[in-house]
């Protein structure tokens, strides 16, 4: 079978370029090593946060951002692409209940209690914006990976947004026997039980003062977390919210499952568990891929291909001990690689490291090109992680990016067919 | 007692043993210098059989009196010397007539013997000769010690720096410290100060007007994220850069260099350096450089010498002695330095002896005999015994730091007892983020629960979280590639993506 096009690559970015694709009506397959970042992070979709103060609106911030980062990735963008990308997400995937927009950045505390500006938030956690003000009460279920009294301990001097909020925390300790060093996703999966449920509220019930918002991790359900969020507000009677912590990541694994099924429903296909080890090419053109699942390799065939394997992080970008680095599928030439010799990574774990923003670079229609300019491959393109020139978990740009520049591949995909 | 190496903890354990009212003082924590940044290897003295004969001796005799002694602290690897294609097979016939003059047990075995005791081992191995080297765990070893000490009425002053010397005219009478925490200064009297500075012993002699020519000789050790070989393996040959590979824990470490520098405080690795270790182990593994790393350090070995040398490799490893009373009309003051932590042990014995001299007290050491806490059993460790310990019953204690197998009753129980703020104490004390994440998962829960615990107030619990971040970066950036880079880099994701930790006031 041939296809439209094959996406590489199961994050946002890869998931968002298949989903516009297949909505348009075209053949897609995603083919990925694993299931993406998505995992990893919170569903939160950051465009812009820090620049490198707090970013209160990235609507207003971000000409004069792309003006100063001309080798951004946001900087090839077209004007309105971000917006675009934002409020069609939003539209989109009604299971996460996106609140928000480009407008205004939300302030949602961190595990640790720091502030964190984000644009587009899951429903289950526009609760905690600090911007409101007020009294919080952050709840810990005995899980290993939240500390709520460290976290109110910190929020309850940060004054966000300019005015102090108060934070206490609670620990509420749930019926856990037989379940040994639960992790965030099985007690999500718990959660979902009315029974664990009942207990939890009966006991926070009494904790709580009148006016207290209430925070927990971020585990209130997997498959029905909107009932199980929706059910606290009602009988806790006051706004809840969920903080994301430590992967893996219950708000990244649903808007991993929120995306892959709106895509097979819209016809798409997805393979994960698939590397794609290699491609053909001829004539300046990607033919196929090649995967290598088991011991006989498989070729598959498209018109148009969308690189999103990520950078080092998901190795869609890795590093040899010789320090050379290289693209891993199809040894694309980078961008953003530190002078030969030099140092990549410097001594002061904080400071901005050299080999910090490498990538592929791209051209107006997110194609990688060469150090001449030209594409490579005129039928490939790029989005994501893999694109150079950002700095993603410093800006607080991380899935803002992927959204964005996998849009922007897909509406390059689609001009080019029309 | 100045200096919290194996050798300090040693001589605050002989000398309380012996009956001395001793205390111990120590700039940082237990393990901090010198010791703790070794290779992890109980010499069998194979290494110095041909080239140092008087350090092989001490070695295997001492190997031979903690493999009794302390055998919980011990992995009985065993230890192989092989001939790369890299190495002339003829020196095996010196290396095997300098163990037997130095009393080093040796047996040449079969190549296909030694490939199967060590399957990676590279193929065109020549010859291959067995002696007794192991793996000493470093904390354990100098923790049982200063608990030894202290049961025998020895106290342990951490964190606490000498800044002079009390001296009545030639007699040095006892020292002044300064709590590093607290800022409090403190006058201790003693009868007898003894030095065992390590690689800082010239510092402190200084403070006694006394010139001791201590050589700091840098060496580099990366640890490998899984154990290559089992036993530990030797390059057959004169000593060298990059000769030789420990299995330790759940890792294995390669080591090491030799460069003379200026400040044992100012322990730089370099790029070079770590490709130069990486190369070395490629001729003992093939396929080295393709194994995750996880971490490079430096460490400063005491080289003592009597005159001025320009290659420390030239320098004996056997310890040196020095009573400034016949050397420098000092009294009250004895230096112990050199030597290694193999002869840590006897060098105690030797100091303590030379002390006693002084005292006028007549009690000879027992630490020769008697096991450290923890090994009256003479049962060594072994590689399984955290997951022994947990896994015949099913258990709810949650599991904080997952490399290392440390559980939140344990890391509580470690808080409590060294009350200490800094997540690189509990490190040295538990192994905590030492193994392949470095840290990325246990830093965020060690911190909660270190702010609940210590009751920190939120800048404090910050404090800590960001300075073991940088203190576990500091061995990770120059030998970060291949999957170790993802792996920084999800770190990355995690504390400044995800937690913000950057934004946190400190």
């Amino acid at each position: 079978m041939t296809y439209d096009t094959i996406v590489i690559g199961a994050g946002v970015a890869g998931l968002t370029a298949a989903l516009r694709l297949a909505d348009e009506g075209k053949r897609v397959l995603v083919m990925a090593k694993g299931v993406g970042s998505t995992h990893l992070a919170p569903a939160t979709i950051d465009v812009l946060g820090f620049d490198p103060g707090p970013v209160a609106s990235p609507a207003e911030a971000l000409p004069a951002f792309t003006s100063a980062n001309p080798e951004h990735p946001y900087a090839r963008l077209r004007p309105g692409l971000i917006a675009a990308s934002v409020e069609w997400f939003k539209e989109r995937l009604p299971a996460i209940g996106y609140q928000g927009g480009l407008e205004e950045n939300f302030l949602l505390p961190t595990a640790v209690g720091a502030v964190k500006p984000s644009a587009l938030v899951p429903e289950t956690m526009a609760a905690g914006d600090l911007r409101t003000g007020g009294q919080y009460a952050f709840v810990g279920l005995g899980l290993k990976d939240f500390y709520p009294a460290y976290l109110a301990a910190n929020l309850a001097q940060a004054q966000p947004d300019g005015h102090a909020v108060s934070a206490r925390s609670i620990e509420v300790s749930l019926p856990l026997a037989g379940r040994p060093d639960g992790s965030s996703a099985g007690l999500a999966r718990m959660l979902e039980e009315p029974s664990v449920r009942d207990a939890l509220v009966r006991e926070l019930s009494r904790k709580l003062e009148r006016d207290e918002r209430v925070g927990f991790p971020a585990v209130l359900g997997l498959a029905r977390a909107g009932e199980v969020w929706r059910e606290l507000e009602t009988r806790l009677a006051r706004p809840v919210f969920e903080v994301a912590t430590l992967p893996p990541s219950v708000s990244g694994i649903r808007l991993y499952n929120a995306m892959s099924s709106a895509l097979r429903e819209a016809g798409g296909r997805i393979h994960v568990g698939e590397p794609v080890v290699g491609a053909e090419t001829s004539g300046g053109r990607v033919e196929a891929v090649i995967t290598q699942p088991t011991a006989r390799a498989s070729t598959y065939r498209a018109d148009t291909f969308v690189l999103a394997t990520g950078g080092l992080a998901s190795g869609g970008l890795q590093l040899d001990s010789y320090g050379g680095v290289s693209e891993s599928v199809f040894g694309l030439p980078l961008a953003d690689t530190p002078p030969p010799g030099g140092p990549r990574f410097l001594p002061d774990y904080f400071a901005e490291h050299p080999l910090n923003r490498v990538g592929v670079a791209v051209d107006d229609r997110f194609r990688p090109i060469d150090a001449g300019g030209q594409a490579v491959y005129e039928n490939l393109h790029a989005s994501g992680a893999t694109v150079a020139g950002a700095y993603p978990w410093r800006e607080a740009s991380g899935n803002g990016l992927s959204l964005a520049t996998g849009y922007a591949a897909a509406a390059a995909i689609l001009e080019g067919a029309s | 007692m100045i200096g919290g190496g194996s050798t300090g903890a040693g001589v605050a354990r002989d000398a309380a043993m012996r009956g001395l009212r001793t205390v111990l003082v120590e700039r940082k924590d237990l393990a901090d210098g010198t010791t703790g940044r070794f290779h992890g290897l109980l010499h069998s003295g194979g290494r110095y059989a041909v080239k140092d004969p008087d350090a092989a001796k001490e070695c295997i005799a001492e190997n031979v009196i903690l493999r009794r002694t302390a055998s919980d602290c011990i992995e009985d690897t065993g230890g192989l010397f092989v001939c790369t294609p890299w190495d002339d097979p003829a020196f095996g016939d010196e290396f095997v007539a300098g163990c037997r003059a130095t009393g080093v047990p040796v047996e040449e075995i079969r190549v296909a013997e030694a490939l199967r005791r060590a399957p990676r081992l590279h193929p065109g191995t020549s010859r291959a000769f067995t002696v007794p080297d192991a793996a000493i765990d470093p904390w354990k070893l100098v923790w049982g010690c200063a608990r030894s000490a202290e049961e025998h009425g020895a106290q342990i002053l951490l964190y606490h720096r000498v800044l002079g010397l009390e001296r009545d005219g030639r007699r040095v009478t006892g020292a002044l410290v300064r709590n590093e925490l607290t800022g409090e200064e403190l006058r201790i009297h003693a009868d007898v100060v003894i030095n065992a500075a390590g690689a800082w012993a010239g510092q402190i002699a200084e403070l006694a007007g006394c010139r001791v020519n201590v050589l700091p000789g840098k060496g580099i050790m990366i640890a490998m994220n899984h154990r290559l070989v089992n036993t530990v393996v030797n390059r057959c040959k004169m000593p060298a850069d990059g000769d030789i590979i420990v299995p330790i824990r759940t890792v294995c470490v390669v080591g090491t260099t030799d460069t003379r520098v200026a400040d044992p405080d100012e322990l730089e690795v370099t790029q070079a350096e770590v490709g130069e270790m990486l190369d070395e182990g490629e001729k003992l593994v093939p396929s080295f450089r393709r194994a995750r790393a996880l971490r490079v350090w430096a460490g400063a070995r005491p080289l003592f010498s009597l005159e001025e040398v320009s290659d420390t490799r030239e320098v004996t490893r056997s310890h040196a002695l020095l009573d400034h009373r016949e050397r420098d009309g000092v009294e009250g003051l004895v230096t112990i330095t050199g030597g290694k932590t193999t002869t840590f042990r006897l060098m105690a014995e030797v100091a303590v002896d030379a002390a006693c001299e002084q005292l006028g007290v007549d009690r000879s050491s027992r630490t020769a005999e008697e096991p450290l806490p923890g090994s009256e059993d003479g049962r060594f460790y072994f590689l399984g015994s955290r997951l022994r310990a947990r896994e015949p019953v099913p258990q709810t204690d949650e599991i904080i730091c997952e490399c290392e197998l440390i559980t939140r009753e344990r890391l509580e129980e470690t808080m409590r007892r060294r009350g200490s703020a800094n997540l690189d104490d509990i490190r040295r004390t538990l192994r905590l983020g030492m193994g392949p994440c470095q840290g990325g998962f246990c830093t965020y829960r060690a911190t909660g629960i270190l702010h609940a615990v210590e009751r920190l107030d939120h800048r404090a619990a910050n404090a800590s979280l960001v300075s073991f971040l940088q203190e576990r970066w500091k061995g990770v950036h120059p030998i970060l590639y291949g999957d170790q880079v993802r792996q920084a880099r999800l770190d990355d994701w995690i504390f400044q993506g995800l937690l913000g930790v950057q934004h946190l006031p400190t």
